[in-house]
């Protein structure tokens, strides 16, 4: 074709006609899709586990230090951090259960956690963090009770679900490991404190004053102390408000 | 039968390694050891390596907890990596270049069976390897005082996933005859074996042929599956942070190797036996 244009001017005429009409094509084609933009997601979906399985080329521990270390990171933009209001905590929950999957003996999870990622702005979110926690320690609980008891901590204080606390609470109270520090037991008694139900709150600390008086459970001498303090402290607050302790359901069965 | 074949690997052994007048397979080790340095292979790879540690090391401590772990599991995963990656490409080229320059020719010359010539190639490959290797274990034992017995098995584990690399390199290069091929296939054949677990485990066959037609890459990646090893359980990095709990899968290690490494030798000895200089 180019052969059969005779002169020079001629060509260089069809050059500049085909560079002017691919011009405005670029333009239209800039116009058409100028608002699609870069995606600026915090926190991706997550993987399937057989994808992450198949991409961890037989190596998980070393994927899963990976990931944590993104998941540490994310919301760092090189304008500086998003703030944890804007992060899709559904989103980190499911990311955070697939990284149990990968390895659930690490505490590097639970810790970003417990002490980043629950200092949300959004209460809200707050829940996902707790049932994570829940989650985790829920796996192995004679070691990963700390865990659970910050779920108790945050559901109690930051997110103020006493109902939540209390059944976290008890799980955390039920289990049977003996070397779990005594307070483990006492923390469904505080939250009872807390919500205004002395009888509960009372009945639970007595059971276990009960139960170093009977010998089945060891208690040390300053744990004794704080709990006959905290008998005696709530009794006098309670005195006020004419409270009857021995009008407990439970106290007369176990006293 | 199996009598028979006991008794060749029995002498082929022994011809390689126990006769003290095997001057010339020691010859070719050396050889190799000395390409080694030719071609700045321990130099190269040992400063890789100290690059990966030093980046593992700043990744590992920027974690919040659990810094030493993840520098543990950081500097094992890449270092095996590089290490892996290195050793491939030097088998390939490495044998490559001696087809090339008609040194094979020379050395099936000389009075020295064929089979010896590749055990030769071997032996010397896997001893550039541990040269390789024993700075690199002494320095994640250092650097991040891992469980003992773990780093043990995982240096062991090591050692016998790169004695599968070498051998399918090798085996590769015989094959295929060009360099470049045989460097992709080794690679592909590594990350595939280190994939096969999941494909073992996730794939199902299909149950007729119309399902088959319909699933014909997962079907063939299951089929194949049956002649890789299974790098998967090789190596892991978690021995090295949480030390062994259960002995199953260095049994499958050990028994993995003990099947797969001469099945790749013996497949080396069939193709180099077969070639026509």
């Amino acid at each position: 074709m180019i052969l059969s244009i005779s002169s020079k001017q001629e060509l260089d005429r069809v050059f500049l006609g085909t560079f002017i009409i691919l011009f405005v094509f670029q333009i239209f084609f800039w116009f058409s899709y100028r608002d699609i933009g870069p995606d600026f997601k915090i926190i991706e979906n997550p993987p399937n586990k057989k994808f992450i399985k198949a991409i961890a080329l037989g190596d998980e521990e070393f994927l899963f230090r990976s990931l944590a270390l993104r998941l540490q990171n994310s919301g760092d933009i090189f304008a500086g951090f998003a703030p944890l209001k804007n992060y899709d905590y559904k989103n980190l929950y499911d990311w955070m259960i697939l990284l149990d999957n990968i390895n659930p003996n690490s505490n590097v999870v639970p810790h970003l956690a417990t002490y980043y990622y629950s200092l949300t702005q959004n209460k809200k979110d707050l829940v996902h963090i707790i049932d994570y926690l829940d989650s985790h320690a829920s796996r192995n609980l004679s070691q990963k009770w700390l865990w659970l008891t910050h779920a108790v901590l945050l559901a109690n204080s930051k997110y103020d679900d006493q109902e939540k606390a209390l059944a976290l609470a008890k799980k955390l109270a039920d289990n049977s490991n003996d070397d779990l520090p005594i307070w483990t037991k006492q923390l469904p008694a505080f939250i009872y404190a807390r919500v205004g139900d002395s009888c509960m709150a009372f009945t639970i600390i007595k059971n276990l004053v009960d139960e170093n008086e009977s010998k089945k459970r060891l208690i040390t001498e300053q744990e004794m102390e704080f709990m006959k303090h905290f008998i005696e402290y709530r009794l006098n607050k309670l005195k006020s408000e004419k409270f009857d302790p021995t009008k407990c359901p439970d106290y007369k069965k176990k006293s | 039968m199996l009598i028979k074949i006991f008794k060749i690997c029995l002498t082929i052994a022994e011809e390689s390694f126990l006769n003290k007048n095997n001057q010339k397979m020691k010859v070719i080790i050396n050889y190799i050891i000395l390409n080694g340095v030719r071609d700045r292979l321990y130099l190269s790879v040992l400063l890789t390596l100290i690059i990966s540690f030093i980046v593992s090391i700043i990744f590992g401590s920027t974690f919040l907890i659990e810094k030493q772990e993840s520098v543990s599991a950081f500097s094992a995963g890449s270092s095996r990596l590089i290490f892996i990656i290195g050793i491939t490409l030097f088998v390939c080229l490495n044998l490559h270049r001696s087809f090339e320059n008609k040194e094979i020719e020379f050395i099936i010359s000389k009075s020295i069976s064929r089979q010896k010539i590749i055990i030769g190639y071997i032996s010397g490959y896997i001893l550039s390897a541990t040269i390789i290797l024993i700075p690199l274990i002494l320095a994640l034992f250092i650097l991040t005082k891992s469980d003992l017995i773990g780093l043990l098995y995982w240096s062991i584990s090591l050692v016998l996933e790169s004695l599968i690399v070498v051998t399918f390199a090798i085996l590769a290069t015989l094959i295929l005859g060009n360099a470049f091929s045989a460097i992709l296939a080794s690679l592909s054949f590594y990350i595939l074996s280190r994939m096969m677990g999941i494909f073992v485990y996730a794939i199902e066959l299909p149950k007729s042929y119309g399902d088959f037609s319909n699933n014909i890459l997962p079907s063939t990646l299951k089929i194949l599956s049956v002649v890789f090893p299974r790098l998967d359980i090789y190596s892991k990095s978690q021995w090295l942070t949480y030390g062994i709990s259960d002995f199953t899968d260095i049994k499958i290690v050990l028994l993995q190797s003990l099947v797969y490494i001469p099945l790749l030798i013996f497949m080396s000895f069939y193709d180099f036996g077969k070639k026509q200089f």
